[in-house]
């Protein structure tokens, strides 16, 4: 019986792919023979000779920075408001704003960065800026909501023995629950700058600056060789800021 | 007149923790809490401190009923009460020096609080603090890496460090060692006695009480036993307040009670 239902499991994925291939038209023949296949390959050769002539190399060195600073600035400002909105989320300050402040949470997080960055190329126009501000929008949400469950987890009894003594409300969270709390959202915030790098240099696909917005062209133009030096740029700056989060996560995080 | 109770009590749920404490303790005096586990000690001492808000009763500190001030003026009024927590909450990355500082979080201003974080500005009357109990060379070690008695003295040196009216102490001494223990009640009382400060502690081991404090109070069941003069504790007192009713029921039963069991493979 149950080897019956094995090979009907089998019998019915196997249609399924052939199905796929009838319906979307997919010819595999074109694909391979033809010389589809040269084609490919002789399309590949062309990314083998990237562009080292130094004015190209200045063009990608700025549009690197620019990634760089997006995605940075992006964190930062995510950083602040994901913090000042995980305050009310996590129920500091009564239920109806912890009710809103989840909810404009979920808002920020459910709309993609591309998305995100889609709008702002509309409302602040081509350019880094846009990206920023997209990179911002859609981490604070995400930021916001894990720094809200680190403060609830957070023990609150540091923060009640400083109350006890007569310590206003800030100086107990700076106090008592602050030195617990920072590596954890630092942690969280550099896992998002190491996503947020990766982003920034696809963001510019719709307008939104950096190195995204020359691979597009480059690509538009058929400059494989130019395209192929800001992907090698890309890959650069990724392994370069997961280094640099990773220091940073040895120093503060675990020590 | 710093600490009156007039028939407090305090139910945690469906448990009556204190059941109507009438307490009068003057200003300047120094006062041990003995009692069995879970007596009602702890609970006692978080009414004291208003920590906790007494279910019915009425809680003076210092000529002020804390629970019908306003949030502002009763932080004001806590500033002037210290509490030494028996396990100190503090945060375990938290440096020694600033945790003793934070004790005069109350006095200070929030922006002279916070300044401390970024860099402690009162070094020196940290490590005073610390050293008359042992621990100057901890100053700037985190919390964390310190052990329960190690915690509890850097509890002791907040309290010291906030300069309270009051102070109360819950179990101060229970993690450390005979010696460390006699030299912290004894630095304890030596401050409460040259400031005019009123000590209030609770303590387990009975022959520290009846040796540093001149007033002693025993609590069974949330309910004072005894409240009378160190020497005029007797041994049949401290009987009847130690008195294990539980234990004395479930006597050990004579017989083979060793079972040995051998892995059979």
């Amino acid at each position: 019986m149950n080897r019956a239902i094995n090979w009907l499991v089998l019998l019915a994925i196997l249609a399924a792919v052939v199905g796929s291939f009838v319906y979307l038209g997919l010819d595999l023949r074109a694909l391979v023979g033809n010389g589809g296949l040269e084609q490919m390959g002789e399309y590949a050769t062309r990314f083998l000779s990237p562009d080292l002539s130094s004015g190209h190399l200045r063009a990608v060195g700025h549009g690197a920075l620019e990634t760089l600073a997006m995605s940075g600035l992006g964190t930062l400002l995510a950083m602040i408001f994901g913090l000042l909105l995980a305050l009310p989320a996590a129920g500091r300050f009564g239920w109806p704003l912890q009710g809103a402040a989840r909810l404009l949470l979920n808002g920020l997080r459910a709309i993609p960065e591309l998305v995100w960055a889609a709008l702002t190329v509309l409302a602040a126009g081509l350019g880094p800026n846009a990206g920023t501000l997209a990179l911002a929008l859609h981490t604070a949400g995400v930021l916001g909501r894990l720094f809200a469950e680190a403060l609830e987890n957070a023990p609150p009894e540091p923060a009640a023995a400083i109350r006890l003594q007569g310590g206003s409300q800030v100086a107990a969270f700076c106090f008592g629950t602050l030195p617990n709390l920072w590596p954890q959202l630092l942690a969280y915030s550099l896992y998002r700058w190491e996503n947020n790098i990766r982003m920034a240099s696809v963001l510019g696909f719709v307008g939104a600056g950096g190195l995204g917005q020359m691979l597009y062209t480059t690509l538009s133009l058929f400059q494989e060789s130019q395209a192929s030096t800001v992907i090698v740029a890309m890959l650069v700056l990724v392994l370069l800021v997961d280094a640099a989060s990773d220091v940073m996560r040895q120093r503060y995080v675990r020590a | 007149m710093s600490i009156r109770l007039h028939g407090a009590s305090l139910r945690h749920g469906q448990v009556l923790a204190l059941d109507g404490i009438d307490l009068c303790i003057e200003a300047g005096e120094r006062v041990a809490i003995i009692g069995p586990s879970g007596a009602g000690k702890s609970s006692l001492l978080h009414l004291m401190a208003s920590a906790l808000r007494p279910s019915s009763g009425r809680l003076e500190l210092l000529g002020e009923q804390p629970w019908t001030l306003s949030g502002r003026a009763r932080q004001r009024l806590r500033a002037r009460v210290g509490l030494v927590h028996q396990a100190p909450p503090l945060p375990p990355r938290q440096r020694v020096v600033t945790a003793v500082l934070a004790g005069r979080l109350g006095q200070w201003g929030t922006l002279r609080g916070l300044a401390n974080l970024i860099c402690p500005l009162d070094v020196p009357g940290a490590r005073q603090a610390l050293a008359d109990l042992g621990l100057a060379d901890k100053l700037f070690v985190q919390c964390g890496q310190l052990s329960g008695g190690q915690l509890q003295r850097v509890g002791i040196a907040r309290a010291l460090y906030q300069r309270p009216q009051v102070l109360l102490a819950d179990e101060p001494v229970s993690a450390m060692d005979p010696v460390l223990a006699d030299h912290s009640l004894g630095l304890l009382n030596r401050h409460a006695d040259v400031n005019g400060v009123t000590l209030v502690a609770s303590l387990h081991a009975v022959e520290l009480a009846l040796a540093h404090f001149p007033r002693v109070i025993g609590i069974r069941d949330g309910k004072v036993a005894f409240d009378c003069p160190a020497d005029a504790v007797t041994q049949a007192l401290l009987d009847a307040l130690y008195a294990n009713e539980q234990l004395l029921a479930q006597q050990p039963v004579p017989g083979p009670s060793l079972v040995v069991q051998i892995p059979r493979c």
